[in-house]
């Protein structure tokens, strides 16, 4: 037991020192962030409105902590996916990806420990800047309560579930880099169901729920604007769902890890020879 | 890696049919990539085709708007040669220096611009292929209708070079932070948003409207638009559109040809060729 923690540990620490390094990374994407999500507000179900050119830019307090509440778990899913998968690639094409197996902890769990923390670490630096930013513009208003880390730790492991899912089709088919951006902005924009800004039809919401964000989310923002129990068990944003949504994206996380590991192994491309 | 024997020097003709020889060979190698990528290709179509519909809906309301797509193809097309080059630029020459085959081709007899515009070459093949699949699907599919004209290809060419120009600085930009790949997929980000894909650029408030016209793709974009909603091509020269995108695809293929040269050179000096 000792040895699995220690082993843990190690991971983390490896990717805590990897995130430093990487340190003026976060501070160029900060900004980037920041940009997007405030244009990203005002255009909401506005199409007839910007054909006809009469689109007006405005930002009122509600709908950007909103739009602010809504950033942050993607930052996070960003955060976590896309550099799992550039890592996990590096390893991959400079041959240390095979050490992955010789250590006693599963692969998925050296995998994804590796990152999560660093992860988090991040998302937390760049969603105080964020806030610090954004707050210079328009108020934000949150209701702040302890329950919020219920669903922000079900998002974390939603979001564990979807890296590893990226990284057992890394193993298999190597460089996804594209599909990585594509199917991070899919999440992106089927997200926009669960975020009260815009009225979308109710397939839409339906189909949602089975993407990795929308449930969390729903949670989420219910507690921040709503003042609503992270416990609740039913309704959008309900504490079963949410539970049963991220341990399905986890389990189908290890199963792809697992299966990837497999096939790698089989075919030798487990590094490049 | 190919090895081709050296010319020796006087034969103007001979070193001239090397060099071409040397950017097919670049060339014929990123096809051969490609067609081993073929399966992941068409993945990628399809998930750029569905995010694009489902920024579409979402700016719609649910509701897909013909009139507002047909503002923003130009955008996405623009947005998939240019998401293309960097992401696989940057991706490729990781790869390379990681597994220890971009030192090898430093032994190639080929100069530093014969690798780029092998590369570039390689690159625009792929971004290209995407883009033309995905437009004429997104065109017939809602038969979105535009005014053609055939001295459209003179943004839409330009576009692809400046869009190309941001994939080599992306690509530049990787030889000296191998790490660098995360952050591309917020610039990427940037230029789909900024482009011209989400919205016409014309709609962004002033300041935001000018500083979207600094992004890879975004004058080349509106220069097309103009052209495709029946103006023609001095209109664009006119607004001063065409002139700056000259400008800005000159700037940017120089700086991503310098900062490649300059970064190689530097790599080969203090040994950075290899994994770091």
């Amino acid at each position: 037991m000792r040895s699995y923690a220690t082993a843990v540990g190690n991971e983390i620490y490896k990717g805590l020192r990897f995130a430093w390094a990487e340190r003026l990374q976060i501070l160029i994407e900060l900004p980037m962030f920041v940009i997007i999500m405030l244009f990203m507000g005002p255009i909401m179900g506005q199409a007839q409105q910007i054909v006809s050119g009469s689109l007006k830019w405005s930002l009122n307090s509600e709908s950007t902590s909103i739009l602010v509440a809504w950033f942050i778990p993607f930052m996070f899913f960003y955060l976590q996916v896309v550099k799992m998968f550039w890592r996990l690639v590096a390893e991959r094409q400079a041959g240390t990806l095979e050490q992955v197996y010789l250590s006693p902890l599963p692969s998925w769990l050296v995998i994804a420990a590796g990152r999560v923390v660093a992860a988090v670490v991040e998302t937390l630096i760049v969603a105080a800047g964020m806030f610090a930013i954004v707050r210079i513009i328009v108020p934000l208003h949150f209701h702040l309560m302890v329950s919020v880390l219920l669903p922000v730790l079900l998002m974390i492991v939603t979001a564990v579930g979807v890296s590893l899912l990226v990284a057992g089709a890394t193993l298999i088919w190597g460089r996804i880099e594209m599909i990585t951006e594509s199917v991070l902005l899919l999440m992106f924009v089927g997200s926009v169901g669960a975020v009260p800004l815009v009225s979308l039809p109710d397939w839409w919401k339906t189909f949602g729920r089975i993407l990795p964000v929308n449930t969390s989310l729903e949670s989420l923002l219910g507690v921040l604007f709503q003042g609503r129990s992270a416990t609740t068990l039913w309704g959008p944003g309900g504490l079963v769902w949410v539970l049963i949504v991220a341990a399905a994206y986890l389990a189908a996380g290890i199963f792809a890890v697992s299966l990837g590991g497999k096939i790698a192994k089989r075919r030798g491309t487990l590094s490049r020879y | 890696m190919t090895a081709i024997r050296a010319v020796p020097s006087g034969h103007a003709w001979a070193a001239f049919g090397l060099q071409a020889r040397l950017v097919a060979n670049e060339t014929t190698k990123g096809a051969k990539l490609l067609w081993r990528r073929r399966g992941r290709m068409v993945a990628t179509l399809v998930s750029y085709l569905l995010t694009y519909l489902g920024f579409s809906l979402l700016v719609g309301g649910g509701h897909l708007v013909r009139p507002l797509m047909a503002l923003t193809v130009p955008g996405l097309l623009a947005y998939v040669v240019a998401g293309t080059a960097a992401l696989q630029g940057s991706g490729g020459i990781a790869e390379e220096a990681n597994s220890g085959t971009l030192e090898q081709t430093q032994l190639s007899p080929a100069a530093q611009s014969v690798h780029i515009l092998g590369r570039l070459a390689a690159l625009a093949m792929e971004g290209l292929l995407v883009a033309a699949v995905a437009g004429v699907l997104l065109i017939s599919v809602f038969r979105l209708s535009f005014h053609p004209d055939p001295a459209v290809l003179v943004p839409v060419l330009l576009t692809v070079v400046s869009a190309l120009g941001y994939g080599l600085l992306m690509t530049a930009l990787t030889v000296r932070v191998l790490s660098i790949g995360a952050i591309i997929h917020i610039t990427n980000a940037l230029i789909l948003f900024f482009g011209g894909t989400v919205l016409p650029v014309a709609v962004f408030p002033g300041p935001g409207h000018i500083v979207a016209r600094f992004f890879p793709t975004t004058l080349g974009v509106e220069a097309t638009r103009t052209m495709l909603s029946g103006k023609p091509l001095s209109a664009t020269w006119a607004d001063g559109t065409l002139p700056w995108l000259l400008v800005h695809t000159a700037v940017l293929l120089t700086l991503g040809w310098v900062l490649y040269v300059t970064f190689i050179r530097r790599a080969y000096r203090q040994g950075g060729l290899g994994p770091q």
